[in-house]
């Protein structure tokens, strides 16, 4: 096997991105943190929902299923479930994860299936041309909020963390360098990892630009206890500051660790599990 | 034909559900035919009567009967509401414990008062009453050898709840038993019957038939979320898919649970939900993607009482619009219905080599009154049984990316699963070219929708006919669907015995829908009468918006049920009587 590059993992398709969208870079530090851990592209797959985020395994060689809006992680547990030796990772935008999706984000989390999630987030829904989105800034108005926003925004760390996501971190696509170390330690990790990467529009959020996130970031102390949850609960909870760097890093038994166990404990109950077959289960309703 | 119908009502918590399944399971265990019905309320613990109707017959039978010849009631209030379905000449049992009614008014019946409760509390513990009517019942009818098996289900029914109360429960039953020889007079016609044993079978419910059939077929992925009365089929394949090298995992909704059965399909793995209702319109997106993402997924519908929460626990064959027309966009999909227990477990097989071979979803309407009711099905061997897999490419290039649906004279594209070299591609909602690529262009959208649906046209030739019973050269015609086709046979043969010649069709394949079958059905017929368990008529309006047969001078009848109940075989008989009589009066007045 050849040693690969990160333009190993590029498909011959363009984005349909607009200039100097932010996911442009995470896809490079995407590719570039594959190729650092030489994952073979028939092994990899990608699944995502529906936005301009969403569109991203079209542009990777790797396998990939682009689903409906908001179901990028049911469709990965099932594909990390029936074929284990894949590595799988989503990828979506900060509607597709936290509004129409939000409800598989907490059980995803209670899973732990070894997934890693990044989430694109540009605070606004791109692709359907700039709505409110759960993460936009409270002022931000926009042609279906034209005089006031009525919701506050969530706070994606914050609610990883209450959910016990077993790794979560934050990253910026504009610190290609860092955001890169983040994917490799997220894929590494043995568990549902959860990057939430800060990725401007350019086109329809004016008020989140690269100028205004490196202004508003910092970067976790070099000695933050990432397995202490309250004091990265602590450095999650502000929005200026907004922290930058792996929050939390838990180890816990995965999904499939656990339907392993499942599998023991349901041959415990029968005589000779290796010769447990189909005309046993028929056998019992004789 | 000799067979014995029994009913046991009672109050939740009277054991009737218990009692009803462990003589249910005892009676198949020993070579004969059994159907069963069971009711009970919504609530756990309701006013409503628990009741358990068991049909034991020396040749195979469609339905759980109408009438009874042995009634056994706890109660005065739900012997009244059941006294009516017991024949004349037939058995009354009622527990006479707080009750010394003597019901002069019901004649031409055996009554027996018998204090069950007071005997329950002599012979081992109140809490036994049920094992108690089960002895004086068999006490009654003492050809029906099934002792040995009853006291073996009890063992394994009360397994988990400890040694104390297996006992209790068997020694109620034996001593309740030989109480009945010894002071109960006997009733002629239960003393002497005899029912011939039919051979070697198995027995389970409607819902474990479609466990089952999945795992015949290969299913090795199972999501499911809870929901009445489907969960029966994940509590199987949960207990049974680890041990057997397959997955079962518990969902936040039906949207994750079809979304990750969908991956798994994706990912190369035969894979099954199954939900009801509420599920089922919860899913729709998703099969629409599965659809044009050409994924294989089954999906087990045990259809109840709508619409929205509408009736948990009781039964109806309401979601066929849902079922064939419920998704967004022009969605070729395969639709099943199967008529029994033992049909359930064949076509869920079916479903799964369907999905396998055109890459389609596949959606299986069973109902509450056919995933609950407990039935036999014949000794079979599984080395028979035909399983279908996908269509994998002949070989894969790794330089050029994979074309994942490529056109073919049969719609079906060669499918690879993640983990193949060379095979990479991306499973999309969005339309898009043969190499996956996404496109809006007006002739992609056309030469790819035109694609998926030939892959339906490729189906219904090898689509077997559909059944039909009776003489082919009957005038009048039933069509039904699912599980009404059981009474509509059943009233078939008793027309027949009085004279009259009906043909009835009962496609187990209801969408593609079924034109031809039902033109070439018609094409002598005069009179048509569709059943079906719906308000609106689902099955029948397609039948006259697509059958060209409707133009010729066929005088159509609906027979459409709406109460939560399945049919009963003399509704259906009524109904024919209604029309042959209305016709004979016609006939008679121009005359």
């Amino acid at each position: 096997m050849s040693v690969k590059t990160a333009e190993n993992y590029r498909s011959a398709t363009k984005p349909t991105w607009c200039k100097d969208c932010g996911d442009y870079k995470v896809l490079d530090s995407l590719t570039a943190a594959m190729a650092e851990l030489q994952i073979e592209p028939h092994s990899a797959v990608f699944t995502s929902g529906v936005g301009c985020a969403s569109r991203l395994p079209f542009y990777m060689n790797t396998y990939g299923f682009h689903t409906v809006h908001g179901r990028a992680l049911p469709a990965a547990i099932g594909i990390k479930v029936a074929n284990r030796e894949r590595t799988v990772i989503s990828v979506g935008g900060d509607g597709d994860a936290f509004s129409i999706g939000g409800n598989h984000f907490i059980h995803a989390s209670r899973k732990n299936p070894d997934i890693t999630y990044i989430v694109m987030d540009n605070e606004i829904y791109g692709l359907t041309k700039g709505q409110n989105s759960p993460t936009s800034h409270e002022d931000l108005l926009t042609k279906i909020n034209p005089y006031e926003v009525i919701e506050d925004r969530i706070n994606p760390v914050l609610m990883a963390l209450s959910f016990n996501t077993s790794f979560i971190a934050r990253g910026f696509s504009e610190d290609q360098d860092q955001l890169k170390d983040m994917i490799v330690k997220g894929i590494q990790h043995k568990g549902f990892s959860f990057i939430h990467v800060l990725s401007p529009c350019t086109q329809y959020n004016k008020k989140v630009t690269y100028e205004t996130i490196r202004q508003r970031i910092k970067q976790l102390p070099k000695n933050h206890e990432t397995a202490n949850r309250i004091i990265s609960m602590e450095y999650a909870m502000t929005h200026e500051p907004l922290y930058m760097g792996i929050f939390y890093d838990i180890s816990r038994p995965t999904l499939l660790d656990k339907l392993d166990h499942i599998r023991e404990l349901s041959m415990d109950e029968i005589g000779n599990p290796s010769e447990y077959e189909l005309s046993d289960v028929i056998k019992q309703f004789e | 034909m000799v067979e014995l119908v029994i009913r046991i009502v009672g109050s939740p918590g009277d054991g009737v559900i218990s009692s009803g399944d462990i003589l249910t399971l005892a009676t198949a265990r020993s070579e004969r035919y059994v159907s069963t019905y069971r009711s009970f309320p919504t609530e756990i613990r309701g006013v409503d009567q628990s009741l358990y109707q068991l049909r034991i017959s020396s040749e195979k039978i469609l339905t759980p009967a109408d009438d009874v010849d042995v009634l056994i009631a706890y109660n005065e209030r739900f012997l009244r509401d059941n006294i009516s379905n017991l024949k004349s000449g037939g058995v009354l049992i009622f527990d006479s414990s707080e009750n010394n009614s003597k019901f002069e008014e019901y004649e031409n019946v055996t009554k027996y008062f018998v204090p069950i409760k007071d005997l329950a509390e002599k012979f081992a513990a109140e809490r036994t009453k049920n094992m108690v009517a089960l002895g004086i019942l068999l006490g009654l009818i003492p050809n029906l050898d099934i002792r040995e098996q009853i006291k073996s289900d009890i063992q394994k029914k009360y397994e988990t709840k400890g040694e104390e109360i297996i006992e209790n429960n068997i020694k109620a039953f034996e001593i309740a038993y030989d109480w009945a020889r010894q002071n109960l007079p006997q009733a002629a016609f239960l003393e002497n019957l005899v029912i011939e044993k039919s051979g070697k079978k198995v027995v389970m419910s409607g819902c474990e038939a479609m466990a089952l059939g999945s795992l015949v077929a290969g299913c090795k992925f199972y999501a499911g979320y809870p929901i009445t009365p489907a969960t029966e089929i994940m509590e199987m394949l949960a207990k049974e898919l680890p041990r057997l090298g397959g997955n079962v995992i518990q969902c936040e909704d039906e949207i994750a649970a079809i979304t990750a059965t969908l991956g798994a399909s994706f990912s190369g793995v035969k894979a099954m939900t199954a939900t009801s209702g509420p599920g089922l319109s919860l899913m729709s997106e998703t099969i629409g993607l599965a659809s044009m993402a050409e994924l294989p997924v089954v999906i087990a519908d045990v259809q109840r009482g709508g619409p929205s929460t509408g009736l948990p626990t009781k039964t109806e064959q309401s979601d066929l619009n849902l079922a064939i027309y419920g998704t967004h966009g022009d969605t070729p999909k395969i639709v099943l219905a199967p008529i029994n227990v033992e049909d359930s477990f064949y076509q869920t097989i079916k479903a799964f080599n369907y999905a396998e071979k055109y890459q389609v979803p596949v959606i299986i309407l069973s109902d509450v009154s056919l995933g609950e009711r407990r039935e036999c099905i014949d000794e079979f061997d599984i080395n028979d049984i035909q399983v279908v897999n996908r269509l994998k490419p002949e070989k894969l290039e790794n330089q050029k990316p994979f074309s994942r649906y490529t056109k073919t004279y049969t719609g079906i594209s060669p499918i690879t699963s993640p983990g193949q070299e060379g095979g990479a591609y991306i499973a999309t909602g969005l339309e898009h070219a043969e190499d996956s690529a996404p496109s809006s262009k007006p002739h992609i959208h056309v030469s790819m929708t035109e694609k998926r649906f030939k892959k339906l046209e490729t189906a219904q030739e090898e689509f077997l006919e559909a059944r039909k019973y009776g003489h082919d050269d009957a005038r009048f015609g039933i069509i039904s669907w699912g599980s009404t086709s059981g009474p509509v046979l059943e009233a078939i043969d008793t027309a027949e015995k009085q004279g009259y010649k009906i043909q009835a069709l009962y496609p187990r394949i209801v969408y593609p829908f079924p034109t031809k079958w039902i033109n070439d059905f018609l094409h002598n017929k005069d009179i048509l009468l569709i059943v079906e368990r719906n308000y609106c008529g689902q099955f029948a309006n397609t039948i006259v918006y697509k059958c060209t047969c409707m133009n010729k001078n066929i005088q159509i009848h609906n027979l459409m049920k709406y109460n939560g109940e399945p049919f009963t075989t003399k509704e259906i008989s009524d109904k024919i009587d209604q029309i042959i009589k209305g016709q004979y009066l016609k006939f008679t007045t121009r005359q």
